[in-house]
C-alpha cells in the first residue's frame, strides 16, 4: 500500500504556527503605536535637545540646555504643582461620586435610565464644548451660577457670600483652581462610575447573600465584600482618570489659560504657551517630556493591575 | 405614552424651564443712557471704490495657482468681499486663486506646520509680527520695496512688524493694521465729570475710581493671560515712558518707569476694577461694554460695530479716545492687530511671483478693503486711502454723532508695534505669547510681589527668552543680567 504524503498547505503552516500568527496579528497595532506615540516621541524628545523654533526646524543639538531655562522660571514650578494638585484633588472626589453613583445604579428605582442617560451625558459631550458650557456658567458677570445665588439670598449685599453681585470663579485664585477641578470631576465621574458598575455588577451574589444572611448591614456589605472585590477595577477607573486629568489640555485652555496669573498653570497649557504661542519649540517640547516619567509609571501600574485581574 | 413616561416628560420640561429662566444675566446695576433721538440705524451698502493705482501684473505659466489661509475676519462683510476680490484677481491673470478662513490661533499653527511639513498654502495670513518664522519663509524684500516705492512711506507699525533688522529681511508684507483706541460709556463718564472721557492715565484712575464708587461699574483693563491684557499692559509701559527692549534690542524693563507703571496698575486695579480682569478673555470686554457693565475697555472699533447692530442707543452712548496720556506725556498704545501675509520657503516659482502679484493688487485696493471692513482695517500705506480722513469724519457706518470716530484720523501717531521702540523680533514675541507682561502687573496688584520685585521676576523671564534668540542670531543686543531696580 503506497502512502501518499499530504504537503501542507502554506496558510496551514502559518495557522499552526503560532508565533508567526501571533506576530502577524500584532503587528497592526504595534505599527500603530510606533507611528503614533512612538515617533511623536521620539521627535520631542528630539526636539527638546536641540535649538529649534517654529521657524527653523532645523535640529541643532544644544544638551539639557532647554530643561535648564524652563526648570527655573516660576511658571514651570508653578505649572508641576498645580499639574499634581489638580490631578489628586479630582481623583479623589471623582473615586467616592463614581461609587456612590455606582452603588445607585445597582438599586432598581423609578426614574433610573433618565439618571443614567444623565450621568452619561458629560463623558459623552466633547470635553472642550462641555468646559465652554463651565465657562458660560462661571462667567464673571453673567454667570447663571451667580443669578440664583443672587435669587435665594446667598450673595449680595449684606448676605453670607459678600456684598457683590458676582463671585468671579475664574479671577480668584482659589475659586478658579476648584472651577477646574470641579470641571475635571463633572466630565470624568461618569467614565469611573461605569467601569465600578462593571466591577460591582460581577461580583458572585452568593458572597452578598451569605453576607447578609450572617447578619452584614448594606455599608458593611459594600465596605467589606464588595470594595475589595473590586479594587482592581477600581484601580483601573483610578488610573484612567489620572491619565485623562494629568494630561488634560482643554479644559484650562478654554476656562482659565492658566490665570489668573499663574495659578492655574499645568504642564499641558505651558508647554503650549511656550512651544506654539510663543515660538519656541524646543522649549515646549522639553516641557511636555515632563510628563514622560509620570505616565511610563501610571502606564505600568495599568498594565500589572489589568495582569492581576486576569489572574485572579 | 404611558402615564409615568408621561411624568419623566413633563418633569424634563419643568427643568428644562427652570434653567432656562436661571441663565436670564442678572439686572446691571448702571444708569440707563436717556435717548431722545429716534433710534434709527442706517449703514450703507458696500460699495466699490476707485482704485487708485494700477498695478503691472505679469504672465503666470498655465496652471499657476496660489492658496491662501487667514483669519475669519471679525467683521464679516470683509471675508464677503474679499473672497470674490481674490478670484476676480485670478480669473483676469490666469491663476486658480482660493483662501480658506480660520480662527486666529489656527493661523499661527497653519504656518508651523507648513513650514515643518514644507508643503501647505502659498500665503498665510497672520496678525502679529510672525519674526519668529523668519528663517522658513519666503525674503519679502522686492516687494515691500515694490509697494513703497509705488505706494511711499509704509506706516512705521507695519515696517517694524515685518522686517526684522538682525538678519535684515523682510519676512513678511503687512497691508494693514488695526487701531486700538478706548471705548467708554459717554454717559458714565460725562457725569463723572469728563465729557469727552479720560485723557490721561490719571484721569482715568480718578474717574474709573467716582464712576465704580458711585455705581457700581468697573473699567476693564484685562490682566489675564490673553491679547487685549497683554497689549493694555503695554501701553500702560510705554506712556509712562518705559519699554520691554530699547531701540537696539537691550532688555530695559528693569527702569524706575515700569516699576511705577505697575504700581499704578495695582492702584487702578485696586480702586477701579474687580477680579473679573483676571479672568479675562479677548471677547469679555466687549461683552462687558455692550453690556453696560463696564466703564472703559481698551479694544478695536468691533465691538462698537456689532453694538451698533444689535442695539444703536447703547451704541450712540459709546465713546471713543486715543491713548491716554502718561505722567510725563508720553503716549503710546499697540495697534490691536496687524494684517500680515508670509509666504514659506517652499513656494517658488510661477506661485511664489503670482502671490507677491496678488499683494500689490490687494494693496492698491486698499481702500475698498478699509471700507468693507467697515473702517476696522487701516492702511499700511496711507496714500492708497485718501478717502479714510472723509470716512471716519462722517462715518458712512451710521455712528451718530457722524464724526466718532474722527480721532483715529491721526491714530498713527500714538499706535506703536509689538518691540517698540525696537523691532517686533522673536524674543518679544515669546514674551508676548508667555504673557509675563499682564502677569507681572497682576502679581503687583493681587500684592503677591512688590512692584519692584514683579518687575525683576519678569525681567529675569524676559532677559532669558532674549539671551536665547539672541544665541540664534535673531535678535540683537547685549545681554543685562542683573535686575537695575532690585
Amino acid at each position: 500500500m503506497s502512502v501518499e504524503t499530504v504537503r501542507p498547505s502554506r496558510f496551514r503552516l502559518l495557522s499552526d504556527n503560532e508565533r508567526l500568527l501571533g506576530a502577524m496579528m500584532l503587528a497592526p497595532a504595534v505599527l500603530f503605536i510606533l507611528a503614533l506615540v512612538g515617533l511623536p516621541l521620539l521627535i520631542s524628545i528630539a526636539f527638546s535637545l536641540s535649538d529649534v523654533t517654529v521657524g527653523d526646524t532645523s535640529l541643532d543639538y544644544v544638551g539639557l540646555e532647554n530643561f535648564r531655562r524652563v526648570i527655573r522660571t516660576p511658571q514651570f514650578q508653578r505649572a508641576v504643582i498645580n499639574t499634581f494638585i489638580f490631578t489628586t484633588a479630582a481623583l479623589l472626589i471623582i473615586l467616592v461620586l463614581a461609587n456612590i453613583l455606582a452603588v445607585l445604579f445597582t438599586q432598581d428605582f423609578r426614574g433610573k435610565w433618565l439618571a443614567r442617560i444623565l450621568v452619561i451625558l458629560p463623558w459623552a459631550t466633547p470635553t472642550s464644548l462641555g468646559t465652554l458650557g463651565w465657562l458660560w456658567l462661571l462667567d464673571s458677570k453673567f454667570s447663571p451660577i451667580d443669578y440664583v445665588l443672587v435669587q435665594i439670598g446667598l450673595l449680595g449685599p449684606d448676605t453670607l457670600l459678600g456684598p457683590g453681585l458676582h463671585l468671579n470663579y475664574l479671577g480668584r485664585e482659589y475659586l478658579a483652581m476648584g472651577s477646574v477641578v470641579l470641571v475635571h470631576v463633572w466630565r470624568l465621574v461618569p467614565l469611573s462610575a461605569v467601569i465600578l458598575l462593571a466591577g460591582l455588577t460581577s461580583i458572585d451574589q452568593e458572597l452578598i447573600d451569605q453576607a447578609q444572611v450572617d447578619g452584614a448591614s448594606g455599608l458593611r456589605t459594600h465596605l467589606q465584600i464588595k470594595l475589595p472585590l473590586i479594587t482592581p477595577i477600581m484601580a483601573i477607573a483610578s488610573l484612567f482618570a489620572f491619565i485623562l486629568i494629568f494630561t488634560d489640555l482643554v479644559v484650562v485652555f478654554v476656562l482659565t489659560r492658566g490665570g489668573p496669573i499663574y495659578f492655574t498653570q499645568v504642564l499641558s497649557m505651558w508647554s503650549y504657551n511656550k512651544g506654539i504661542e510663543g515660538g519656541a519649540l524646543a522649549e515646549g517640547a522639553a516641557i511636555a517630556l515632563f510628563f514622560a516619567p509620570v505616565l511610563l509609571v501610571a502606564a505600568i501600574l495599568i498594565l500589572r493591575t489589568v495582569r492581576r485581574i486576569e489572574v485572579t | 405614552m404611558s402615564k409615568r413616561n408621561l411624568w419623566y416628560l413633563l418633569g424634563s420640561l419643568a427643568l428644562l424651564a427652570l434653567l432656562l429662566g436661571a441663565c436670564q444675566p442678572a439686572e446691571p446695576e448702571i444708569q440707563q443712557v436717556e435717548v431722545t433721538r429716534e433710534v434709527q440705524v442706517e449703514v450703507e451698502v458696500p460699495v466699490e471704490v476707485e482704485v487708485p493705482v494700477e498695478v503691472q501684473v505679469p504672465e503666470f505659466p498655465e496652471g499657476t495657482s496660489i492658496h491662501i489661509v487667514q483669519w475669519s475676519h471679525f467683521v464679516p462683510q470683509y471675508d464677503i468681499w474679499f473672497d470674490p476680490f481674490l478670484e476676480a484677481w485670478g480669473d483676469a491673470n490666469g491663476v486658480e486663486a482660493t483662501v480658506d478662513h480660520v480662527g486666529i490661533p489656527d493661523t499661527t499653527a497653519a504656518l508651523t506646520a507648513s513650514i515643518d511639513a514644507g508643503e501647505g498654502p502659498t500665503m498665510v495670513e497672520v496678525l502679529f509680527a510672525p519674526s519668529a518664522f523668519v528663517n522658513g519663509v519666503q525674503d519679502l524684500t522686492d516687494v515691500n520695496e515694490q509697494a513703497q516705492a509705488l505706494w511711499g512711506e509704509q506706516a512705521a507699525s507695519c515696517a517694524n512688524s515685518s522686517y526684522l533688522p538682525a538678519v535684515d529681511k523682510w519676512y513678511g508684507f503687512c497691508h494693514s493694521w488695526i487701531p486700538d483706541p478706548a471705548d467708554y460709556d459717554s454717559a458714565l463718564w460725562a457725569d463723572a465729570g469728563y465729557p469727552n472721557g479720560p485723557e490721561t492715565w490719571r484721569d482715568l484712575l480718578e474717574g474709573g475710581k467716582a464712576i465704580k464708587d458711585k455705581t457700581g461699574v468697573p473699567l476693564g483693563i484685562g490682566l489675564s493671560p490673553e491679547l487685549d491684557s497683554r497689549m493694555a499692559g503695554r501701553a500702560l509701559i510705554w506712556s509712562y515712558g518705559g519699554s520691554i527692549q530699547d531701540e537696539n534690542e537691550n532688555v530695559v524693563i528693569d527702569s524706575p518707569e515700569v516699576v511705577e507703571a505697575v504700581e499704578f496698575m495695582a492702584e487702578l486695579f485696586n480702586n477701579a476694577m474687580t477680579e473679573e480682569v483676571f479672568a479675562w478673555t479677548p471677547a469679555s470686554n466687549n461683552q462687558g461694554l455692550i453690556a453696560g457693565e463696564l466703564s472703559y475697555i481698551l479694544n478695536s472699533i468691533s465691538a462698537y460695530r456689532s453694538l451698533q447692530k444689535i442695539d444703536p442707543a447703547a451704541a450712540d452712548n459709546i465713546g471713543f479716545g486715543p491713548a491716554l496720556i502718561g505722567p510725563r506725556g508720553d503716549q503710546a498704545a499697540s495697534a490691536h492687530v496687524w494684517g500680515i501675509y508670509v509666504i514659506p520657503s517652499y513656494v517658488e516659482g510661477a506661485e511664489l511671483e503670482a502671490a507677491k502679484a496678488f499683494l500689490l493688487h490687494l494693496t492698491a485696493n486698499a481702500n475698498q478693503a478699509v471700507f468693507n471692513s467697515e473702517l476696522y482695517n487701516f492702511p499700511a500705506f496711507p496714500s492708497t486711502v485718501p478717502q479714510l480722513e472723509g470716512w471716519v469724519n462722517k462715518d458712512p457706518f451710521g455712528s451718530r454723532p457722524q464724526d466718532k470716530l474722527a480721532l483715529l484720523a491721526d491714530a498713527l501717531n500714538w499706535t506703536v508695534y509689538l518691540g517698540f521702540p525696537g523691532p517686533a523680533n522673536p524674543a518679544t514675541g515669546e514674551v508676548f505669547g508667555a504673557s509675563i507682561i499682564p502677569n507681572m502687573m497682576g502679581k503687583a496688584a493681587l500684592g503677591e510681589l512688590s512692584a519692584a520685585e514683579a518687575v525683576c521676576e519678569a525681567h529675569a523671564q524676559i532677559e532669558d527668552i532674549f539671551q536665547k534668540w539672541r544665541d540664534d542670531g535673531l535678535v540683537g543686543g547685549e545681554a543685562s543680567p542683573d535686575c537695575a531696580v532690585g
